[in-house]
């Protein structure tokens, strides 16, 4: 079941047209940065995005900064909406159920591939901005090496191995996105409900978190530790809200895959 | 399985979830039963004691000032997180951390560099004899080393106990004696081990909420690592050295001002003695800078367009919360008056500064 569900996933023309949008925003800018040489202002912009005119390594920690808050999100909602919904849609899931195919099962290999969706997406946005940011951007080997978020140098192996930490812990915000999405799809039959009831919480919580009158709410929101992982970049590290982060985004998935399991087991399938 | 039973195990994941942490929250804080007066020395005696932490700033004293004081006005104004590391009163470093970035200040003996991510720069600075708030004036042990300053056993009584950054501190509420004061009073918490205050709360007179925080989020009393607070500049960054720190530096060495040694019954501070004059003790004092024309114009037009502005005989007025804001309309300088004092004091501070100050 797994298998073909991800083989579904890989033959699919929308998955790649999805990951190929997804990836041009950074690349756009990327291109941009590199044939105007100008950078955002001092404080603004999406994080690492000023260093990289001058160290095009840190590119990718700006591709995923860039596309982490709205753009990748948005992908995946809607593809992991269309996990269960989908197939009631377009009327296969009775089909699909008719079969000696338990609904657990049938769950978990959604869940498993839109999980590999989410890898795919992190890391061909990182290995593209990578190539990039090597050709387009600044050398940091001529610039005297990689500066930390706190001003100290960051070796080659320091700088590899909080870029892969970075990688799986957006690919964990994401995975909370998506058990949310798996949620909504098992509950209303349009995929297109269930992505939008995705954003709604997405925005909601967006909107909510610079808010003083919410700040009880904080701990709370989904999209609260997203940006967290440039607290991989300081010196020292900053583990606290990298580590609330993952504690969040588990307890996001473990709850919605759990109502998205009560609720499609005893589900009255009919589509 | 039936189908409420599957639900009863969504319903246990959501109590485990989010029940747990805000069950633990609620358990009431231990603390040793000590009297005001003890937890007062033992702030004291914590004056030089080291510590490490993360440290969250809230305030709602919004000042319309942006011109040279967007800094001071953003920490007093806004919530921003600080990391610190402090080894001692010549050895520490406070981060401000951004979402984007941070902005760093390494100190080692009397020389400070700030470090800031968003221009890749790192400026150096020798302390001067005055400058404006920074980051590591508002840490609650330091904040606190000023609120106790002047402050005697009868000004202070015991609030019950608070759990902060995971320690039971021991609570006390400092009563603002001084009739120029226009703060009603400060609540600490403290770390009845070390004396180290967590939590410092301002409180405006007739203030039913806090104008200003500062609390330890996390909090560890063990002396932080020598290498942390060092700045080691990598090869491409530049440092460059800063004769002049801020307007309050810049004005103490060049205006050729002598200001008068009391204002509206405040002493002058031995702390100052070029141009800038601060006055009082405590947290009831007065910044009083005096102004270029072109300075002291841009500072009028900011303050007069305030809607909280209040025309006073010596010029525009204002109160943030506590803080109380007055720039004189003079000919050809003027006085910037900044200040957790009353209106009145300001007022008559600025009737002293101008009869009472002479060129030098």
């Amino acid at each position: 079941m797994i298998t073909v569900e991800l083989v579904k996933l890989l033959r699919s023309r929308r998955t790649w047209v999805t990951i190929l949008l997804v990836d041009a925003l950074p690349t756009l800018i990327a291109v941009l940065l590199s044939v105007t040489d100008l950078g955002p202002r001092p404080g603004t912009g999406p994080a690492f995005l000023s260093a990289v005119l001058n160290d095009g390594t840190l590119f990718p920690l700006a591709a995923i900064a860039i596309v982490l808050p709205l753009f990748l999100p948005v992908a995946v909602a809607m593809t992991a909406g269309e996990a269960i919904a989908g197939e009631a849609q377009s009327g296969t899931l009775r089909y699909l159920l008719i079969r000696p195919v338990g609904r657990t099962r049938l769950l978990v290999a959604k869940l498993v591939s839109v999980m590999a969706f989410v890898l795919i997406t992190v890391l061909v946005v990182a290995a593209t901005a990578y190539v990039t940011g090597a050709l387009l951007l600044g050398n940091a080997a001529s610039t005297g090496g990689t500066v930390s978020v706190s001003g100290s140098s960051l070796s080659t192996s320091e700088l590899a191995w909080r870029t892969a930490l970075a990688l799986l812990y957006a690919m964990l915000a994401m995975l909370g996105v998506a058990a949310v999405a798996i949620f909504a799809s098992t509950a209303v039959r349009s995929p297109l409900a269930a992505a939008l009831g995705t954003l709604a919480l997405l925005v909601a919580s967006t909107l909510l978190l610079p808010l003083d009158a919410a700040h009880v709410l904080r701990p709370y929101l989904l999209t609260r530790y997203w940006l967290s992982f440039v607290d991989l970049f300081r010196d020292p590290i900053l583990w606290t809200n990298v580590v609330h982060g993952v504690i969040q985004q588990c307890a996001y998935v473990v709850f919605f895959l759990a109502a998205a399991w009560a609720n499609f087991t005893t589900k009255d399938i009919t589509d | 399985m039936t189908r409420s039973l599957r639900w009863m195990f969504v319903a246990l994941a959501l109590v485990l979830v989010v029940g747990v942490p805000v069950a633990l929250r609620r358990i009431p804080a231990q603390a040793p039963d000590l009297s005001a007066a003890t937890v007062l020395s033992r702030i004291r005696a914590a004056a030089g004691h080291p510590y490490s932490g993360t440290v969250e700033l809230s305030g709602d004293v919004a000042l319309p000032v942006t011109s040279h004081f967007t800094d001071v006005g953003a920490l007093l104004g806004g919530r921003t997180t600080l990391r610190v590391w402090w080894r001692g009163p010549t050895e520490w470093r406070v981060a401000k951390l951004l979402v984007t970035g941070e902005t760093d200040l390494f100190h080692d003996g009397a020389t400070t560099t700030e470090w800031r991510y968003d221009t890749a720069k790192a400026n150096q600075s020798i302390d001067p004899e005055v400058r404006l708030p920074r980051t590591a004036d508002l840490l609650p042990p330091a904040f606190a080393a000023r609120a106790v300053e002047g402050t005697s056993a009868r000004d202070v009584r015991r609030l019950p106990a608070r759990r902060i950054a995971g320690i039971g501190a021991v609570g006390l509420r400092i009563h603002e004696s001084a009739p120029q004061a226009s703060i009603d009073h400060v609540d600490l918490w403290a770390d009845p081990r070390t004396g180290i205050v967590l939590r410092m709360e301002i409180y405006a007179r007739h203030a039913s909420t806090p104008s200003f925080s500062t609390a330890f989020t996390s909090y560890s009393p063990k002396r932080p690592s020598p290498a942390v607070i060092r700045f080691a500049a990598p090869q491409s960054v530049p440092v460059r050295f800063e004769q002049v720190l801020d307007i309050a530096d810049a004005a103490n060495q060049y205006a050729p001002v002598v200001p008068p040694q009391v204002v509206d019954g405040l002493k002058r501070s031995r702390s100052s003695t070029g141009a800038v004059g601060i006055y009082g003790t405590g947290l009831t004092r007065i910044l009083a800078i005096p102004l270029r024309r072109r300075d002291a114009a841009t500072l009028l037009d900011q303050v007069s367009s305030s809607s909280q502005m209040v025309g006073t005989d010596m010029g525009p007025s204002l109160m943030a919360g506590p803080l109380g804001v007055l720039v004189t309309d003079g000919d050809r300088s003027g006085w910037l008056l900044v200040g957790a004092v009353t209106r009145a004091t300001l007022v008559a501070a600025a009737h002293d500064l101008v009869a009472g100050s002479r060129y030098r």
